[in-house]
């Protein structure tokens, strides 16, 4: 099916394929169209269709529905098949990709060693029929058999070229994939994924220290950051601050590989586990040497032990939308960072 | 004329956004420390309440939702923001702010209906 479209910069035409969302389809042909969540929930994706039969509306409920105006032809490009020939309008201003923007793909792998890292959050990997690369901080889109419509989760470990990719899931009461995935019934799944997605990336050639704030599985992309940082010893000339907001002790983890890379770069790495729930001075909290502990907010603890000193940084955000809100206000109102230099994923 | 009292300068904090309802109309009103403005009360990108999701920082307004961000003066356009803030006239009077409100001022939430002939694209 051809989709021709237009926006502020222009027009353009793409080929999607049958069963393709139409976002993933100009995704993959390197258009910038606008997009934060791919899921359904954002509504930053919502375009104009000419012929609202030319394409097919996957998820009639999405929350990201809430954002469109239906009598005008408008929908969400993350959850639309085109099913005909299509002409579609983009309100947003689409810059165009980087040059080395990494193109979407859509495979499919075998969800394996699914593993409990605390009561609620669970680890899996993905093995690859086919190598993919990813920048840091990046997500794919999974889809399992079981489970209705598409969820976005970050990677966790980083490699080019990789055929395996790791992942940690919150579990989410009345979740359905975080629910299936803690059944224990997954391993050995056959999913589909699409991506790489995601603007909030690690770009070591910035050359700035790295202050990163997440919120619980908001580690995920972090953890790739850092590892990747690490890797190319990046924190031998760059500093890298980390905030790692969680309940309590108990809700933590990742603590002994946050620990590693502290040991790896002493000088420059410095993490902070935030808790919410738990006065640090009531409890014993492990690798001292290494991490520091303090009580309260995430993003109240960043201001804090910050104080005031954001010399030539770029900032990652990632978690809970309300977290992520309250960082940027941080990051705004205390470190008066311009926006260019805040890079947020919204984990709704 | 319809000059409107909206509220007193002391109910808007500095650097702080406040939303009022003055005759049914909807208004926010930034308070710059030394100024102040009248704005509609939603981002001009995905109608969120800027009230909730405005930053004001140093002159400038910062929408936390997409970082869409204007310069609190003249409502213009910085960073990704695509459209400008619009603003209503406004004045003090003593302790009084007074906006100037015509009717009510709304963003164009769609696009490109002008240059259409057919309302979708040429
Ligand atoms: C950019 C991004 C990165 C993320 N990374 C992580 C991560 O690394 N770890 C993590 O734990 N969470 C992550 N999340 C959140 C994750 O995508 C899920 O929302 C979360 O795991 C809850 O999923 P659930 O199925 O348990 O809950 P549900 O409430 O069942 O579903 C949640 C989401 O799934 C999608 N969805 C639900 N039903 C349908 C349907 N019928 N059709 C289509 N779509 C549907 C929607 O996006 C919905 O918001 C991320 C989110 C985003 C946007
Ligand atoms: S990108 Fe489509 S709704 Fe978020
Ligand atoms: S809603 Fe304000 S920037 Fe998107």
């Amino acid at each position: 099916m051809k989709v021709s479209g237009r926006s502020k910069a222009g027009k353009f035409t793409f080929e999607c394929r049958t069963g393709e969302r139409i976002l993933y389809a100009g995704l993959r042909m390197g258009l910038a169209l606008p997009y934060e969540c791919a899921t359904g929930t954002c509504g930053t994706c919502k375009a104009r269709v000419r012929e609202p039969a030319t394409i097919k509306d996957l998820w009639p409920e999405a929350p990201g529905n809430s954002y469109l105006q239906r009598e005008r032809g408008e929908f969400l490009m993350c959850q639309a098949h085109a099913i005909a020939d299509c002409e579609i309008a983009v309100p947003a201003k689409m810059n165009s990709m980087p040059e080395d923007y990494i193109p979407l793909v859509s495979t499919q792998g075998t969800i394996v060693n699914s593993r409990l890292l605390t009561h609620d959050v669970m680890a899996f990997d993905i093995e690859l029929a086919d190598p993919i690369d990813f920048d840091a901080g990046q997500f794919v889109v999974l889809q399992v058999p079981d489970v209705e419509g598409g969820r976005a989760y970050s990677m966790v470990n980083y490699e080019r070229a990789t055929r395996r990719l790791e992942f940690i899931v919150k579990k989410k009461p009345d979740g359905r994939f975080s629910e299936w995935l803690f059944s224990s019934k997954a391993d050995g799944t056959v999913a589909e994924l699409c991506g790489p997605l995601g603007r909030a990336i690690f770009q070591p050639e910035e050359a700035k220290n790295l202050l990163c704030i997440a919120g619980g599985s908001g580690i995920a992309g972090m953890m790739s950051i850092l590892s990747r940082g690490c890797q190319e010893d990046y924190f031998k000339d760059h500093g890298g601050t980390l905030f790692f907001g969680v309940r309590t002790l108990n809700d933590a983890f990742f603590l002994d590989e946050l620990a590693d890379f502290v040991s790896a770069f002493p000088d420059k790495l410095q993490v902070t586990i935030a808790l919410s729930d738990e006065e640090v001075a009531s409890i014993e909290t492990p690798h001292n040497g290494s991490l520091n502990f303090a009580t309260g907010f995430v993003h109240i603890v960043a201001a804090e032990r910050m104080n005031r000193h954001y010399d030539d940084v770029v900032a990652y955000v990632a978690g809970p939308p309300p977290m992520v809100d309250g960082a940027i206000r941080t990051l705004i109102l205390d470190a008066r960072l311009p926006a260019d230099l805040i890079r947020y994923d919204k984990f709704s | 004329m319809s000059w409107k009292r909206v509220c007193s300068a002391n109910d808007v904090a500095a650097n702080s956004l406040k939303q009022f309802d003055v005759d049914g109309v909807p208004v926010l009103i930034a308070n710059l420390g030394d100024e102040f403005r009248a704005y509609p009360p939603l981002c001009p990108h995905m109608e969120e309440r800027l009230e909730e999701s405005g930053i004001c920082e140093g002159g400038l307004l910062t929408c936390s939702k997409h970082l869409w961000q204007w310069e609190m003066r003249t409502g213009e356009m910085r960073g990704e923001a695509e459209k400008p803030l619009l603003l209503y006239e406004l004045k003090q009077e003593n302790d009084d702010v007074l906006v100037n409100i015509e009717k009510e001022l709304e963003y164009e939430y769609e696009e490109d209906s002008e240059e259409d002939d057919d309302g979708f694209w040429d």
